[in-house]
């Protein structure tokens, strides 16, 4: 309910810290950054949370919209809790559960999760298909190995997501882990269902995959994306799915820093890291990724100025890459980030998410900068 | 309005494009609402539109525009707004969100001034400036305010003691009538662009007449800032004192002897709140065991110049706390940074649950044992309690010298729970009145900028004066009539 969160929706201060990263100062809320209006920053939509629980307007459609292109990057919670103790991301979080129980969601929203409802997954492919992306590789279902590698939506339907998913394979394999995979029996992780604010479903499919998981005896995991990552690590444990999960880039540092697997080097070439949101500010986890990097010989790792704690989100979480209520034009963040990633004379983007490649790469080609940046993830300067 | 809203919406859209205005309630509601307002319980009106302008010229056309068509403007420059000063108060008009007008023009090395917009925040100055080995001259407030607000608003710097309050030199204003102005040499019509670095020219201070105006004048589109050279070694140091008194009695010797560059006098409590971020002070028992390590009072100097000079500075400095029986403490990190001005630990000091009720006064440095002793009788007489622990509350204290100490700005917070209910936040509104009441009264403490109430208390002929060249500006009374510092 909103009004368990009276307390942080009253204690907003309005300073407007959510708005702009200390230390770098730069605009750091996407969907601030997109439209402008206060409305879309947390600021705004703790306003308008306060104005619901005061009784004076109603949640609608359009209200939604404001909160709907909030792409869960948390990175107001990381100025604002440092700076006043208030954690906007789960008020704005909160709005979402109220509006899907009340059915006021916009229709972008509705049909994200009638497909998930539906199909299970937001591509609308049949679950036989999930596998598919393993086809002539050698990897086996998961029967025993030490680790399950799970791939998730993108890594099963999505084209640059299932390349990415036989890189990270292959990785895994150079490695000498032993890792099986759930082809057809994967179910989604829903994360971003979770996220758009359908809790119901989520816990829907969380309990598929734990009892799954459980069946199967998995009590290992390691993730193709910091989504399905997050929520085996954060949500999972309070359905009972207690498990060991790592997200691919942590395995393979390890495995790296254990001279277990061999990096080969490349020719001498500037790579900035974009660190996706739910890797980075949401588990905190900023290291792993830059080890691989810096024991690429060849790679000379450059930072941009948002980077860490500071990263600008590519603008496709919180559901944001099915539904994109955030929109397209120049202002995207992700058309924003590359300029940020050219300005380092980086040659290449690497990241570790298969959202933020597509949304990166989709950006590249809009804004024309083919000729000056590419796109990797991390696994890929591994093969 | 209303018959002509479409087409007055129209016109807006043809000025600064569709998706920079927005009249749908959802995207109004955030523009209605500060800290202070809902504490005192005020019901702020819905603006009609929100336009987001990014051009001086589109500003202009926007004040035309209201002009013909009798239509309030309510302009905000960053929407750091937790005072109530840039709220609509009549239903109605339109709410000028700046931000869009972020972008620092110059920063000129050899005058020592940065040429910025409304939306450009201290931080982001600073960061350019430092480029440079330049700095800002920032207030004690946060790094995410705008200068140009602050000038507007005449908030207090740190750094007062060396540069004074007052940092901008000249300024490009939209009166409310849509006129250009520029102000000091910048008004020249013919060489002012190339020099617009000079406050003081042409007879009367017009710069200033927009210092504490708070946008009735007009609206700030371009400002010409000061900035300050980075010293080869600058250091920050801490004297903790038992008593208050003598605590300002070293202030005023160290002052006098023209060295430093920041200067401040605050109480434990303060000091306690900086140090904690917002979620340890919530902790139990964190507080506590910070205070009782933390002297009752501390002077905090800020030093720049050769190592040579700072050394000296430092000695000096020390001898004279000495004397009246400071000793020196540790600089706490986030002590320096607030010193420094502009930073996020300030932020820390409403933190406990965000709620404070500010009693500001400058006054004669003489009177501030006594006006702390007022505020803590209030305190004590309407039993404000701490809202972290329910216990009596003692209240936050901090004093900054204005020009070497001859008088101070002293600023003294009473904290509260904002979600408390109304019958607990009385008290602390009561307490507020009464702390006001006696400190203008008795000893004449004036706050920085004009309110409706504070305007009743001057001699007849300051306010004339003030809503008289009001009137003169905003023949139309465009710019922000309605609210407590309208002028009107």
């Amino acid at each position: 309910m909103l009004t368990d969160y009276r307390s942080t929706i009253y204690h907003c201060l309005k300073c407007g810290a959510c708005k702009q990263a200390f230390d770098i100062y730069m605009p750091i809320c996407p969907s601030g950054m997109k439209y402008g209006f206060d409305s879309h920053y947390a600021i705004g939509r703790i306003s308008l949370a306060r104005a619901i629980i005061d009784g004076e307007i109603n949640l609608d459609t359009a209200l939604m919209h404001r909160v709907y292109t909030c792409t869960h990057c948390g990175a107001c919670d990381e100025q604002c809790h440092n700076a006043v103790g208030v954690d906007p991301l789960r008020v704005i979080q909160e709005l979402k559960y109220e509006a899907v129980d009340k059915g006021l969601i916009p229709p972008e929203v509705r049909d994200y999760l009638k497909n998930m409802n539906v199909y299970g997954n937001p591509y609308m492919l049949p679950a036989e298909d999930r596998g598919k992306w393993a086809l002539n590789l050698d990897i086996k279902s998961f029967a025993n190995q030490e680790y399950l590698f799970y791939v998730g939506d993108m890594g099963s339907y999505d084209a640059l997501g299932q390349q990415i998913a036989r890189s990270v394979a292959k990785a895994l394999e150079a490695a000498g882990i032993s890792f099986g995979i759930l082809g057809d029996k994967e179910v989604t992780d829903g994360n971003d269902i979770n996220l758009v604010g359908e809790k119901g479903l989520y816990e829907y499919f969380a309990t598929a995959n734990i009892n799954l998981f459980k069946e199967l005896s998995i009590k290992k995991i390691i993730t193709l994306s910091p989504h399905a990552y997050n929520a085996f690590k954060n949500d999972y444990p309070a359905w009972g799915g207690d498990f060991e999960v790592q997200h691919y880039s942590q395995i393979l540092a390890q495995a790296i820093s254990n001279k277990k697997l061999k990096v080969k080097g490349i020719e001498k070439v500037k790579v900035t890291f974009h660190d996706p949101c739910f890797l980075g500010r949401h588990n905190k986890e900023y290291d792993a990724p830059r080890q691989i990097l810096k024991a690429i010989p060849g790679v000379e790792l450059v930072e941009m100025e948002r980077s860490r704690n500071n990263a600008l989100c590519c603008g496709g979480g919180g559901g944001n890459f099915f539904t994109d209520m955030l929109g397209s034009g120049t202002k995207s963040p992700s058309r924003i980030r590359v300029h940020e990633a050219i300005d380092t004379g980086a040659k290449i983007i690497a990241t570790t998410c298969p959202k933020c490649f597509n949304m990166l790469d989709d950006a590249i080609k809009a804004e024309n900068a083919e000729d000056q940046i590419t796109i990797k993830d991390l696994s890929q300067f591994l093969l | 309005m209303k018959k002509d809203k479409n087409k007055i919406k129209q016109l807006l859209v043809s000025i600064v494009g569709q998706e920079n205005i927005s009249g749908e309630i959802p995207d109004l509601i955030p523009y209605i609402r500060d800290s202070y307002s809902t504490m005192m319980g005020r019901n702020i009106p819905l603006p009609d539109f929100v336009v987001m302008p990014e051009t001086v010229d589109e500003v202009q056309k926007i004040v035309l525009l209201a002009n013909d068509y009798l239509i309030p403007i309510y302009p905000r420059s960053i929407g750091v707004n937790i005072a109530g000063s840039a709220l609509p108060y009549k239903e109605g008009g339109i709410v000028l969100d700046l931000k869009r007008m972020n972008k620092i023009l110059e920063i000129n090395e050899d005058t020592m001034t940065a040429t910025i917009q409304p939306g450009v925040t201290w931080g982001q100055l600073r960061k350019e400036a430092n480029k440079k080995k330049l700095d800002i001259i920032p207030i004690g407030g946060p790094y995410q305010t705008s200068p140009v607000g602050n000038h507007l608003l005449t908030n207090i710097t740190p750094y007062s003691s060396k540069y004074h309050c007052d940092r901008a030199m000249t300024l490009k204003v939209i009166l409310p009538n849509g006129k250009i102005l520029r102000t000091g040499s910048w008004a020249s019509e013919h060489g002012g662009d190339a020099n617009p670095y000079f406050r003081y020219a042409y007879g009367p201070d017009i710069t200033g007449m927009f210092r504490g105006s708070l946008g009735n004048f007009g609206i700030i589109v371009e400002m010409v800032e000061r900035l300050r050279p980075v010293a080869p070694v600058e250091k920050e140091i801490v004297f903790g004192f038992k008593e208050l008194g003598p605590c300002l009695k070293a202030l005023q010797a160290i002052e006098r002897l023209e060295f430093t560059r920041t200067c401040q006098v605050y109480n434990n409590i303060l000091s306690a709140h900086l140090c904690l971020a917002p979620h340890r002070i919530k902790e139990p028992g964190e507080r506590e065991k910070l205070l009782a390590k933390l002297p009752p009072y501390q002077l905090g100097i800020g030093l720049g110049g050769t190592e040579e000079m700072v050394a000296l500075f430092e000695k000096i400095t020390a001898e004279e706390a000495g004397k009246r029986g400071g000793y020196s403490v540790p600089v706490e990190l986030e002590l320096e940074s607030v010193a420094k001005g502009a930073s996020r630990a300030i932020m820390h000091m409403y933190a406990p649950l965000s709620g404070f009720a500010a009693i500001i006064g400058c006054l004669p440095i003489t009177h501030v044992a006594e006006i702390n002793d007022i505020v803590k009788e209030a305190v004590k007489k309407y039993d404000v309690r701490d809202p972290l622990t329910g216990e009596p509350q003692e209240h936050e204290l901090i004093v900054i010298p204005y020009d070497r100490s001859s008088t101070v700005y002293v600023e003294q917070e009473i904290l509260y729970d904002p979600a408390a209910d109304r019958a607990t936040l009385e008290p602390v509104m009561q307490c507020l009145r009464e702390c006001y009441a006696k400190i203008v009264v008795q000893y004449g403490a004036s706050h920085t900028i004009p309110n409706k109430t504070l305007m009743k208390m001057l001699v007849p002929s300051y306010g004339e004066l003030l809503v008289n060249f009001k009137k003169m500006v905003d023949p139309n009374g465009i710019m922000l009539p309605g609210g407590p510092y309208s002028l009107e």
